[in-house]
């Protein structure tokens, strides 16, 4: 009797309540997607057992493997132009003692506006009538073309990356900062001593103090590179011409546009595969001892 | 004792009675909520339909993303008696798993088929029945400037040549030939290629291809397709130029058409209210055509079949009886309808019924009118085209516009990109997954 109200068994049941929705909710749709994509179910009526045969027609697919790529250059993107930036900010930042709140806010708010409206911002600025480069052409000012960089295929990734990127980025540098007010004071004052520059300072003081907080950027953006799907899809929905297509729009496109419900359980399930590839890496380099 | 069964026996008869009196049976209907159209519905359609009669009450409930609500609520056997979706695609879908009840036998007792158009009547049976009653019907047209048309002697044109012609003086003149875009709606681009295979290869032959007796890799619809890419990609007449046509929304390309940004505008007839308000302001005049017939020798427009969206009853609903007679009272009241539609705009709500000029509020313009007069007398002698988003299956569907700016980014040749459109049509074909298209 007495180990259904141990000091264990009582946390236990304050967590119940949330792992049952967490059942239902995550684990259960997903388990059962899951199952779905060895069958060819439509959405609406019979399934039937297909075998591998989603996973045979995947690999044979074009735009499949174009949403591969397209998510690999993604995730090589923000591993690097926002985590430069938003070390190199925030380590900056760190040295400014008079207004370093408006500058933390300024940086961060891009991340709490919602993704339409940072979209839609964005989309107005590069119109091709009404937009800032056909603003400033109309005023003799050549320097951009007045053509929408989300509707070129060699930019369209790229384009809808910035966009992502500019709202992320000021995220990782309230992180990063975070991280580097942990230092402790009295190792620069040794570095200074020491007659270390700036950036030897950040090279061997501050980046490997902050590790566990650096590895952790790295983790979640790897693991959130995968699903990305909002941005694109508000600004390009893939195109043009699939230039811009990642895994979650054709996952999206596949269910809902030609209902393969099956087939886009497989892509669901590949994603599923990676994303606890890239976790157990993490958890291999825990156990080796890094400070993650 | 007898006496007391007799008292119980008439009670329950009373109660029974009374009952039947006072209580109505409910009709719940679904549908896409829209600030600006729920309440015509409310007062128009429910509110004169349950004053009509004494034993249905109609209940219309608006929702957001109603496609996934609904989809959730059917598989799970629940949802409205009335169930409305985006196309026939859907219906296909939901017809095959078994989640919507045959109409043939109301159809049969009501002379339904006599009452909607023969094209959209046949859009709605599947396997030799009546499943889904058409609730509105649209179709592409090509609107012009008409101050703009007389002030310069163009002429609006029909043949090829003509269209070419006069989209050079158009760019001559420095305004772009057609305003319309695709940023927000991908799938714009099944309107340009369902007129361009129409118009170019001819109905007929669309309508052979749609029931296999043509492949989609034969010269004509090859044809439709590059012409199709030549004016877009090569001489930028939408918007002027593919990354234009992209980045234009509706509110762009209605004001560009609205401000002599463009001459034309290719567009479905859904259009008419934005266009309308977009003249409202100018001193110039519009007017519509039919897209011009793009292929040698000539022959009369002919009109593009389009469903917006289908009424089906949920094979689950508890009186289906009552939902048929909602439909029938629709089907019967072309006042109702088209005083609805009028305020629509004749963007929603245009059931296809047998409209002539006198049914028809004075107050609608003169453009409208004409359309609406001409496209029921052209179609209902069976002079008509098709269009993708309602005789295309699924993935075929996607396909016409999805994969068509890998051809107007010159990533696939236009061959290629047909002889994977056919590739699709037979997996659909031999999958049964087509839709209905009617005997032409």
């Amino acid at each position: 009797m007495s180990i259904f109200f141990s000091k264990n068994s009582i946390a236990w049941y304050f967590i119940l309540p949330v792992l049952a929705v967490h059942f239902m909710v995550v684990a259960l749709p997903s388990l059962l997607s899951l199952a779905l994509c060895l069958t060819d179910w439509n959405g609406f009526g019979k399934i039937n057992y297909v075998g591998f045969e989603n996973f045979y027609e995947l690999f044979d697919d074009r735009y499949f493997k174009k949403a591969v790529w397209h998510n690999i250059i993604w995730t090589c993107l923000f591993l690097t132009v926002p985590i430069a930036l938003a070390l190199t900010c925030a380590y900056l930042l760190t040295g400014i003692t008079k207004g370093q709140m408006l500058f933390r806010l300024c940086f961060f708010f891009p991340y709490m506006l919602a993704s339409i409206i940072s979209c839609q911002i964005w989309k107005y600025i590069f119109h091709p009538l009404y937009g800032l480069p056909a603003w400033l052409n109309s005023k003799g000012i050549d320097l951009i073309p007045a053509v929408s960089p989300f509707t070129m295929k060699e930019t369209s990734l790229y384009a809808v990356a910035f966009v992502d990127g500019w709202h992320f980025w000021g995220f990782l540098v309230v992180i990063y900062i975070t991280g580097m007010y942990q230092v402790d004071n009295s190792l620069y004052e040794a570095a200074d001593i020491e007659g270390a520059t700036k950036f030897q300072k950040f090279r061997f003081v501050t980046l490997p103090l902050i590790r566990p907080i650096f590895i952790f950027s790295i983790m979640i953006i790897i693991i959130w590179s995968i699903p990305t799907f909002d941005y694109v899809w508000i600004l390009t929905q893939g195109g043009p011409a699939y230039s811009s297509e990642v895994l979650a729009t054709n996952l999206y496109s596949q269910a809902f546009d030609r209902f393969n419900v099956g087939y886009s359980s497989a892509i669901g399930t590949l994603m599923f595969i990676y994303t606890i590839f890239i976790v157990s890496i993490f958890g291999v380099l825990r156990k080796l001892g890094w400070e993650i | 004792m007898i006496k007391k069964l007799f008292i119980v026996f008439v009670a329950s008869i009373f109660s029974l009675n009374s009952f039947s009196v006072f209580a109505k049976t409910t009709v719940t209907w679904w549908a896409e909520t829209n600030a600006n159209r729920d309440p015509v519905f409310e007062a128009k359609l429910v509110d004169a339909f349950n004053a009509s009669q004494n034993d249905i009450e109609l209940v219309m409930e608006f929702k957001e993303g109603l496609n996934d609500i609904l989809r959730t609520a059917m598989l799970s056997g629940e949802g409205p008696d009335i169930v409305e979706t985006p196309g026939p695609s859907y219906v296909k879908e939901y017809q095959e798993a078994g989640l919507l009840k045959s109409m043939q036998g109301y159809s049969s007792q009501y002379g339904w088929e006599d009452k909607l158009l023969p094209w959209s009547y046949q859009a709605g049976v599947f396997n030799g029945e009546f499943y889904s009653a058409p609730k509105t019907f649209e179709t592409m047209i090509m609107l012009y400037n008409k101050t703009l048309f007389e002030e310069n002697g163009w002429k609006v044109p029909t043949t090829l040549s003509e269209y070419e012609d006069v989209a050079s003086k158009i760019k001559a003149a420095g305004m772009n030939v057609f305003a319309y875009g695709s940023t927000g709606w991908q799938p714009t681009h099944e309107h340009l290629a369902g007129m361009y295979l129409n118009s170019y290869a001819g109905p007929d032959n669309v309508y052979k291809a749609l029931i296999g007796e043509k492949d989609w890799t034969d010269p004509e619809f090859v044809g439709a397709v590059e012409l199709l890419r030549k004016h877009m990609v090569d001489d930028g007449y939408w918007s002027g130029s593919l990354e234009n046509y992209y980045a234009l929304g509706w509110d762009d390309f209605h004001a560009m058409f609205a401000s002599r940004g463009a001459a034309m505008m290719t567009i479905g007839t859904w259009t008419f209210g934005a266009t309308a308000a977009g003249f409202a302001d100018s001193s110039d005049e519009w007017d519509w055509a039919p897209f011009p017939v793009l292929r040698d020798g000539g022959a009369d427009p002919a009109y593009l079949l389009a469903l917006g969206t289908t009424m089906s009853i949920n094979a689950s609903s508890g009186d289906p009886d009552a939902a048929a007679k909602v439909f029938d009272f629709i089907f019967s009241n072309k006042k109702i309808v088209l005083d609805m539609a009028a305020d629509f705009n004749f963007g929603e709500f245009v059931v296809p019924l047998y409209f002539s000029a006198d049914d028809i509020r004075n107050d609608v313009s003169p453009q409208v009118k004409r359309y609406l007069v001409d496209f029921a007398e052209a179609t209902g002698k069976g002079d008509y085209g098709y269009t993708t988003w309602t005789f295309w299956p699924a993935d075929p569907g996607v396909h016409i516009w999805k994969d068509m700016e890998v051809v107007w980014a010159g990533d696939i040749s236009v061959e290629d990109y047909m002889y994977d459109h056919q590739k699709m049509w037979d997996k659909a074909r031999k999958k049964g997954e087509l839709l209905p298209v009617g005997a032409r």
